[in-house]
Formats: structure tokens, sequence, C-alpha cells
């Protein structure tokens, strides 16, 4: 592998709640290569997206960054300004969430909210806007002439493409994914995923993905790693981990996953949320 | 005719040749399906192929372009008066694929389910209310002593889930739609909080559309699939059928697309140009016909 891009070094994420710090983040350290798809898993709440809001500084009080270094592409990211983080997203790095469908501005024509990215990153003539917005939707499986449609005529997946095509706009270097595919069928997630695969190659660009779909992830993802209760527990290849885990939740992880077509007399693992 | 098998019993829910059009585009084509007490149907099917509209239509936000919707017998396709919506609203509810969405964050998991209870029965004390409270919780599957004085935002999205169902439940609905209610927590809580919308579905007889991406776990929950492509219904049966013994080219497309443990991306696996061989395929609006009892496909002719 080339070089890290990515440097995460020791993170501690702490929230402040009514009985004090809770730390939700533990000591997290791991690198992401120029290019590499690397996915995060685990159960809900061990920490996967206070991770990725770290790294894209978007975490927000009662969340802390309390311990460690994040680096991007040379960038000491934890000591950005202000001032500097609105040029910095979307240009070196640039965040698809899990409700990202909602967070396109209702009462705007979707090609008036490309027409801002663009211009907030200088770029001002507007058959270029156009030419470049209609390309973008075009990438994700929309025709372009439906670009001047308000967010509520398109479906929750065809909204959530839309938000996949602004990330990848102005060619970041890290692309942070958080659950990007969960309002998706099937069929139209591994059409974008297959269709990232070959653009990341392509464009170069690197990717967090988080996922609770062990099996995308063991499709999509150069290297997984897992977390639980705020620590990163196990990081490798998905082959290195389905056929040796080092962790026994990390076993439980995989047999938990329901098969399309089980097996007579097969039982299911059934994993419950960590009581909290 | 392109009615369910009887069973003898008469559905709770039913749509008939249900359909929704926004200006001349069609978003749901002439749906035909029942609903039945303490049974699913899942509804699974590509993003932007009308299932939420269904949901809505169903529900009353939306009102239908054609066709008609039975509730207990009577056609609702038109409800005339605040309360007879109040009413049909109560008894057929509704479950969010985001949890978190659906819960105010100003407000207290309590809250949430004291307030339904309140409108829906007025005639219990505070503290009958209280113990209302509690079972609800319990039956979700969540510790009402720790749970019950919770934000939103301090609980996972698995326990937000469990929450949205017990509020459903607060009103003893005769239906519950859960639009993808699963598809935002990690597939190791999936089944667990799909079990609990099982077991609840059998026990209070509850008629349940189980809205989904996600057909493998459609085998847990449904005893009936319909798959769903651009607004019609291709395909239709019991879920064991529907899954082990697809008909309809994009049923098959659809389940070839489910990840798969182990089958990396590129390796001469993509299914981008076969997708696009069955969006082109299925242009035509077709016809349903049986071809084994209760398993109807569409086609061409
Ligand atoms: N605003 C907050 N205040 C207090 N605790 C919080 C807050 N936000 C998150 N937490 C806690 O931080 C922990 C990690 O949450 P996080 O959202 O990162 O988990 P996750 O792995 O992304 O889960 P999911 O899969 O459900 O998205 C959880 O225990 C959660 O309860
Ligand atoms: N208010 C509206 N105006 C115009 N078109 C609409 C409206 N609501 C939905 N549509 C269109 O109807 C179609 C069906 O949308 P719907 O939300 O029912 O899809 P869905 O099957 O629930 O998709 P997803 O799985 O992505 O949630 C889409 O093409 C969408 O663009
Ligand atoms: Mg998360
Ligand atoms: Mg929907």
């Amino acid at each position: 592998m080339t070089e890290p891009i990515l440097c995460v070094r020791d993170l501690c994420v702490d929230y402040a709640t009514p009985n004090g710090l809770s730390r939700a983040v533990k000591n997290v350290t791991f690198d992401i290569s120029a290019g590499e798809v690397l996915g995060l898993a685990g159960e809900s709440g061990s920490g996967k997206s206070t991770v990725a809001f770290a790294i894209a500084r978007l975490h927000r009080p009662p969340a802390f960054i309390t311990g460690g270094s994040i680096t991007l592409a040379g960038t000491d990211v934890l000591a950005l300004k202000d001032r500097d983080l609105r040029a910095w997203r979307w240009r070196d790095l640039s965040v698809v969430l899990q409700s990202a469908m909602n967070a396109l501005n209702p009462v705007l024509r979707v090609s008036a909210q490309f027409a801002d990215m663009f211009k907030a990153h200088g770029i001002r003539d507007k058959a270029d806007i156009r030419a470049r917005t209609g390309e973008l939707l075009q990438m994700v499986g929309i025709k372009a002439d439906r670009m001047d449609d308000y967010p509520h005529q398109f479906s929750g997946g065809m909204r959530q493409r839309i938000v996949i095509a602004m990330a990848l706009a102005l060619r970041p270097k890290l692309v942070v994914m958080d659950e990007p595919t969960t309002a998706l069928d099937v069929v139209v997630q591994r059409e974008l995923l297959e269709e990232v695969a070959a653009l990341r190659h392509k464009l170069g660009f690197a990717v967090l993905f988080i996922t609770h779909d062990l099996a995308l992830m063991s499709q999509f993802c150069d290297r997984v790693g897992v977390m639980l209760r705020g620590q990163l527990i196990e990081l490798s290849t998905p082959t290195a981990m389905i056929s040796g885990p080092q962790q026994d939740y990390t076993r439980r992880l995989w047999a938990s996953i329901p098969p399309l077509h089980p097996k007579p007399g097969e039982t299911l693992v059934r994993m419950k949320e960590t009581p909290q | 005719m392109n009615g369910l098998p009887e069973l003898g019993t008469r559905p709770v829910l039913e749509a008939r040749g249900l359909s929704m059009h926004f200006g001349s585009f069609c978003a749901l084509d002439s749906a035909d399906f029942c609903l039945y007490a303490g049974r699913a149907l899942a509804l699974v099917g590509e993003s932007g192929s009308g299932k939420s509209t269904c949901a809505k239509l169903l529900t009353h936000v939306l009102s239908a372009s054609a066709g008609h919707i039975f509730h207990a017998g009577r056609d609702v396709t038109k409800l005339m008066g605040r309360k007879a919506v109040l009413d049909y609203r109560a008894a057929v509810q509704m479950v969010f694929q985001d949890p978190f969405a659906a819960l105010n964050p100003a407000h207290t998991v309590d809250h949430h389910l004291t307030r339904p209870l309140a409108l829906h029965r007025p005639d219990l004390s505070a503290a009958q209310r209280r113990d209302a409270v509690a079972d609800l919780l319990r039956a979700v599957d969540l510790d009402p002593a720790i749970t019950r004085h919770k934000y939103p935002h301090e609980m996972s999205g698995g326990q937000r889930q469990r929450v949205n169902l017990a509020r459903a439940l607060a009103v003893n609905p005769s239906v519950v739609i859960a639009d993808e209610p699963t598809s935002m927590l990690d597939v190791s809580i999936r089944l667990s909080v799909l079990d609990t919308f099982r077991d609840l579905k059998r026990e209070r007889g509850i008629a349940m559309l189980y809205i989904t991406h996600d057909i493998a776990t459609a085998r847990y929950v449904a005893e009936e699939t319909a798959v769903i492509f651009r607004g019609r219904i291709v395909e239709r049966g019991p879920t064991a059928q529907v899954i082990d013994n697809p008909r309809h080219p994009y049923t098959r497309l659809l389940l070839a697309a489910v990840p798969e443990v182990g089958s990396p991306f590129g390796a001469g696996n993509s299914l981008a140009s076969l997708a696009a061989q069955v969006r082109e395929s299925c242009e035509a609006p077709g016809t349903l016909r049986e071809v084994t009892p209760g398993h109807w496909v569409r086609f061409a002719a």
C-alpha cells in the first residue's frame, strides 16, 4: 500500500452528560492509504459515527475530542480554524451521512444546491456549473434533466445518490461515508458502490466506509475495522477476518448475518445492543 | 382478479387497484394486496419504486389517484370529517425508517409513550398510564427502569426503533405499516428487532406491512412477499417461494444483488449491465398470472 493519506492516532472522544464525561471513542488508531477503502463495522452505539464526525470536524458539544491526533494529507485536522474548514470540506474531505438525503435543502432546486457548493469553492461560470452538475448526476444514475427538480420530487434513494454525487464533485482526497446506502435498495446500492469503487481507482480518493452490513463491507472494503464500546478491537482484510477472527465478538458478528437461503436447522446468532 | 388466495378470514386492510400519479408520472400502478390479522406482507423493491407512496396512501398522508382501500370491510378511500381521520390514523400506525427523526429530541421516552396513551385511553389514571408505559417498553424488549427517562439522543438506533414500535402499539392499532424499520440498524441488531416485530404481530393479531430493501430479512417477518418495480407489483407469493424460486427477472436481479460474504466487487461480477438489461425488459406493464397456488408473476403479455 501507498503512504497513508489519513492518520488517526489515539483518538479519544467524550460526551458531556448530566452524569459527567462519558467516553465514546477510546484510543482509536488507524491509517487509511491513498485510494484505499477502509470499513468500520460494529453494533449501534459502538462509536463509528463519533469517529467519522471527529475526522470530518463535524462534532459539536456535547461531544469533545479529548485526546489524540488526526492528520489528513499532512494537515492537522484538529488544528484547522473555523474559517479554513469551509474550504477544506468538500475539497479535501467530503461527507455522506446516514440521513444525508434529509439534509438537502427542501426549498432549493438540486441544481441550486450544486451551484452553491461550486461557488463556495471559486467555480462561478454558470454553464460550467450546469455541465458539471449534469455529469455528476448521470454518474450516480440520475438523468441530468432532473437537476432543476426539488428534493421532495425524488425518492429517498435518489436523494441519497444526489448527495453522493455532491460529495465527489470537488475530487476530495477522502470521502467519509456513514451508512451511505442504507436508504437504497440492494440493486442500486450495488451499482452505486461498483461505481464508487471504479471512480476511486480512476480519481484516487480514499473512503472511510461505515455500514451495518458486514457482507457488503466484505465486498467493498480493502480492510475492515470492528468497533466495540468505543474501541477498535480488530482491523484486517475481510478475508483474514472471516477465516480467522481474532475476537469472539467478531466471530459472532459475522454469524449474525441473515443468509438469503438458510440451511435447515441452522441457527443464527441473535445479538442485542449493549445495555446503556 | 389478482387477489390473494382466500384464507377464510377477511383481510384487515385491502388495497384494490391502488394508484398514485404525480402529474403525468405514475408512482404506484394499480396495486392489489391484502393484509391479514397476525400476518405480515413484505413489500420489497428498488428505491423509487413506490413503496413509501403506498404506505402514505394507506395512512392517508396522500390520497389515491385511483383505486380503493378497505379497512375491516369498510371503504376508507375517502375519509369524511376529522374524527374519522383520527380514528383511522390510530388504527393504522406507521413506524418509519429513521428512528431518530421520528422522535422529538426535547422529550423523554416516557413522554413519547404517555401522550398517545392519554389521547387514546383517557380512562386511565396516572398510575395506570405509568404501568401501561412500562408494559409497552417490556413488550418491545426494553427495560422500563433504564429506558423510561432517556432522551432520544441517549439511545442507540435499535433502542430508538423499539421505542417507535412501542409508541405505535400504544394506541392498540389493527395495522402496523413499517417503512424500512431496520435499514438504519446494524445487521446484528436487525434480527432481534425484527423478532420483536414478528412476535408482537402474532401475539396482538396485528396486520403488518413490512417495507424493506432487504429481501433476506423478509423470511424472518413476513409470510408473504410482494416485489415491486417501478410502481408495479411484479411478483407476489409465499416468502420462501419468492426467495427460493423467483420467477420474475427483477426478483432474480434483486436476489443476485444481496450482499454476500466473500465475493468482492470487481472480480468480473458486475451487476450493472444485467441491471440495465432487466430495467429495459420491464418497460411494458404486462399482466399478473398465478404460476403456483398463491404465487403470482407479472408476464410481458
Ligand atoms: N449527544 C450525545 N450525548 C451523549 N452520548 C452520546 C451522544 N451521541 C452519541 N452518544 C453516545 O456515544 C456512543 C457512540 O455513538 P455513535 O453514534 O458514534 O455510535 P455508532 O456506532 O455510530 O452507532 P449507530 O450504528 O447506531 O449509528 C453511544 O454510546 C451513544 O449513546
Ligand atoms: N410529492 C411527489 N412529487 C413528485 N414525485 C414524487 C413525489 N413523491 C414521490 N415521488 C416519486 O414517486 C416515486 C416513488 O417514490 P417512493 O418514495 O414511493 O419510493 P420508495 O419505493 O419508497 O423508494 P425508497 O426505497 O428510495 O424510499 C419516485 O420516483 C419519486 O420521485
Ligand atoms: Mg452511527
Ligand atoms: Mg421509501
